[in-house]
């Protein structure tokens, strides 16, 4: 009976800590899809986590926070792909600004908002009945919200629409070879737009599930690097929104184990054992071979004007 | 024509720049308009060390007239060399406080560089004639808390997420063991360390596990109040830290460690300003300060020692001491703060004998740890069960 408490909280944690990794990335791999790279995810986060915050707190609504952190979240996407689609500017530098503005801009609002207990945040639901199917039922219904459902309909939905529908052929081929996607007849610049706002909505969501349902309050700096992981988990998952998922998921447990097993293995080593993790994907992963079988979309960071190939 | 305008311009950049020079060398005279520079390692926003140095210069800036202050925040550990020259040539200060450990050697430098400004080094052990150290600690309220958690604890786990394993965590995490060892010998202290002075993610999660392990009264160092939070939504004690968190859980809360920095910067500064300190007699001043001066309070928040709805609990649970006889806890929790808060301070938590955790007697029978031994504390008092890195 022990070892199935273990395993149960284990993946209850991963769960938990893994969802705001998971809508992130998602957003991260449409918008790379399409050939832009968005190093400010961070940024778009934070402003998501001050925004839901600020909201719920004043309306009372932690639901209305998360909507106002998609919206907050979509809009700072925009400066990167007006900067990076239509300007052509670099996108890492452009990027990298975005997380940059993201931090300064949102400790600086936040000022005042620190120190205040949230009086609602996103309750966790137990689902009667499925709560009681042995294993799973803990697992997956009780003590969750609604926004990690929303994330597993969320895979399930932009999987289908990236490799099943023609808006999904439309999206890799922008971000394969532009030219060809251009010739066809498909707007590049309006895909890319659209597929990098996907990502910044994505993005404050993810910020605003840590500061109204994950941990409900505001502090500066609070999403503490979960956007760079993010990063990572884009490249980890090939840009494959399942992966993604897996990915997400496996990352978070070893987060949440790295704390768990410290009486048997030394602390330091658990610090270091998820970021360890990512390293040695993204090595794996940047290897020759796997990288041309299903390898980054080929137009990455590249933008596109038409007739100059 | 044009060459005479640059030469001009030379001369007169020459003279502002000897100007500036000759006004930042300037030695404070006592009862002069003084100006004070703090530099923070974190954000004054983060609820925890920077945000309570930076309340306390607010409340030094109402209260003396005659004073202004500065601040620079979110100073990276080794960066602060620069930050103290802006402060002093820029800006003018006479005295700066750097509040960070890791600032330690950039602060002794600037001492050297500028012998006719006064610097404070916050949590260190390096002075020089213009540079005096100083420390408000939390160990005696530790302690304390830890009495009330070995009374409040049902399934004999309490538990501590711990940020650093550095000698300051250390000491904390002991004092707190004692406590509950005194009045429950049979519970053991869980340590979970993060590795993070701030990481709300690290610190729900580390406390997450803990109560997996059934742990059921929670302390902990680091600087947002997220293992309050946790702790109330699983209906279990805990206790703030550094800043009154009463408000993240107000069943829940107990008591908790409060800092009074300003205690310690009143001080000082007063006494700059009356000429007693200057830059030339610093190489011995200390400020070690606790419960007796008023540095450190305990308390849920303010004025709350203990939260009401734990009262009933602790004056129930009743335990027998060599001195105090048949007392409740609620009451020995009482007596050893007034003890402690008294200037002959007849009680100390880390008084012999204490065991460490592999049974060899560290402090023997009628004994108290100095300073020195405290802040370079690597060892587990008897009841630590968990991670010890650098055990010695």
């Amino acid at each position: 009976m022990g070892w199935e408490i273990w395993v149960i909280v284990t993946l209850s944690r991963t769960l938990a800590y893994g969802t705001p990794l998971l809508l992130a990335t998602l957003g991260e791999i449409y918008a790379e899809r399409s050939g832009v790279l968005n190093l400010g995810i961070e940024g778009m986060m934070i402003m998501g986590a001050y925004a839901a915050f600020s909201t719920a707190y004043t309306t009372g609504s932690p639901w209305l926070g998360i909507m106002v952190a998609a919206l907050v979240g979509g809009a700072f996407s925009l400066i990167h792909a007006f900067a990076s689609i239509t300007l052509k500017a670099n996108q890492v530098v452009s990027g990298l600004s975005l997380t940059m503005l993201g931090l300064g801009l949102s400790g600086v609002l936040g000022r005042g908002w620190e120190g205040k207990p949230l009086p609602v945040s996103i309750p966790e639901i137990t689902v009667p009945g499925l709560s009681k199917i042995p294993f799973l039922g803990p697992v997956l219904f009780e003590g969750q919200n609604l926004i990690v459902y929303f994330s597993f309909l969320l895979v399930v939905v932009m999987w289908y629409i990236l490799y099943r529908t023609r808006i999904g052929i439309a999206v890799r081929a922008v971000g394969e070879n532009p030219a060809t996607a251009d010739s066809l007849g498909i707007n590049v610049n309006k895909v890319r737009y659209l597929c990098t706002i996907v990502g910044g909505v994505l993005a404050g969501i993810a910020g605003g599930y840590l500061s109204v349902a994950y941990r409900p309050a505001w502090t500066e700096g609070m999403t503490g690097g979960m956007g760079w992981i993010v990063i990572a988990l884009t490249i980890f998952a090939f840009w494959n929104p399942a992966i993604g998922m897996l990915g997400a998921y496996l990352f978070a447990a070893l987060y949440h184990l790295s704390f768990r097993l410290q009486p048997w293995v030394s602390p330091e080593l658990l610090k270091a054992m998820p970021y360890a993790f990512a390293i040695l994907v993204l090595i794996a992963v940047s290897r020759g071979t796997l990288q041309k079988k299903m390898g980054a979309p080929a137009a990455l960071t590249l933008p596109y004007s038409r007739g100059e190939e | 024509m044009k060459t005479r305008f640059v030469l001009i311009g030379v001369v007169l950049l020459g003279l502002i720049f000897g100007l500036s020079m000759l006004t930042a060398a300037k030695e404070y005279v006592p009862g002069d308009l003084l100006k004070a520079g703090f530099i923070y390692v974190g954000p004054i926003g983060d609820l925890g060390w920077s945000y309570a140095h930076d309340e306390a210069r607010r409340i030094c800036e109402d209260a003396f007239p005659w004073l202004e202050t500065v601040y620079v925040e979110s100073v990276p550990e080794g960066e602060e060399g620069l930050f103290i020259d802006k402060l002093i040539l820029d800006e003018g200060c006479d005295v700066v406080f750097t509040t960070s450990f890791g600032f330690m050697d950039g602060t002794l430098d600037a001492a050297q560089r500028h012998p006719d400004k006064i610097l404070a080094h916050c949590s260190g052990f390096k002075r020089n004639a213009n540079m005096m150290t100083y420390m408000a600690d939390f160990y005696q309220i530790y302690y304390l808390n830890g009495l009330i958690a070995g009374a409040l604890t049902k399934s004999h786990k309490v538990a501590y997420v711990g940020a650093f394993p550095i000698p300051e965590v250390k000491r904390h995490m002991g004092a707190f063991a004692i406590g509950v060892q005194e009045v429950d010998p049979a519970t053991g202290l869980n340590v979970r360390w993060i590795y993070e002075w701030f990481s709300p993610t690290a610190a729900k999660e580390a406390t997450e596990a803990l109560i997996a392990d059934g742990c059921d009264v929670f302390a902990f160092t680091e600087d947002s109040p997220t293992v309050v939070q946790v702790a109330a939504e699983s209906d279990l004690p805990s206790f703030g830290h550094y800043s009154p968190m009463y408000d993240f859980g107000p069943d829940h809360v107990v008591s908790g460690q409060i800092a009074h920095w300003e205690a310690i910067y009143l001080d000082f500064l007063a006494k700059v300003y009356a000429g007693a300190y200057t830059a030339h007699n610093l190489a011995d001043v200390n400020y070690w300060w606790l419960l007796k001066e008023g540095a450190v309070e305990m308390g849920a928040k303010p004025g709350m020692l203990i939260n009401p709805v734990y009262e009933d609990e602790l004056k129930a649970v009743i335990v027998n001491d060599p001195i105090l006889g048949t007392i409740s806890v609620y009451d020995l929790v009482m007596k050893r703060l007034e003890q402690m808060s008294d200037a002959s301070m007849v009680v100390d938590p880390f008084q012999g004998p204490i065991y460490d955790r592999k049974l060899n007697l560290r402090v023997p029978e009628g004994l108290r740890m100095s300073e020195f031994e405290l802040t370079t504390m690597e060892w587990a008092v008897k009841g630590i069960v968990g991670p010890w890195p650098g055990e010695q």
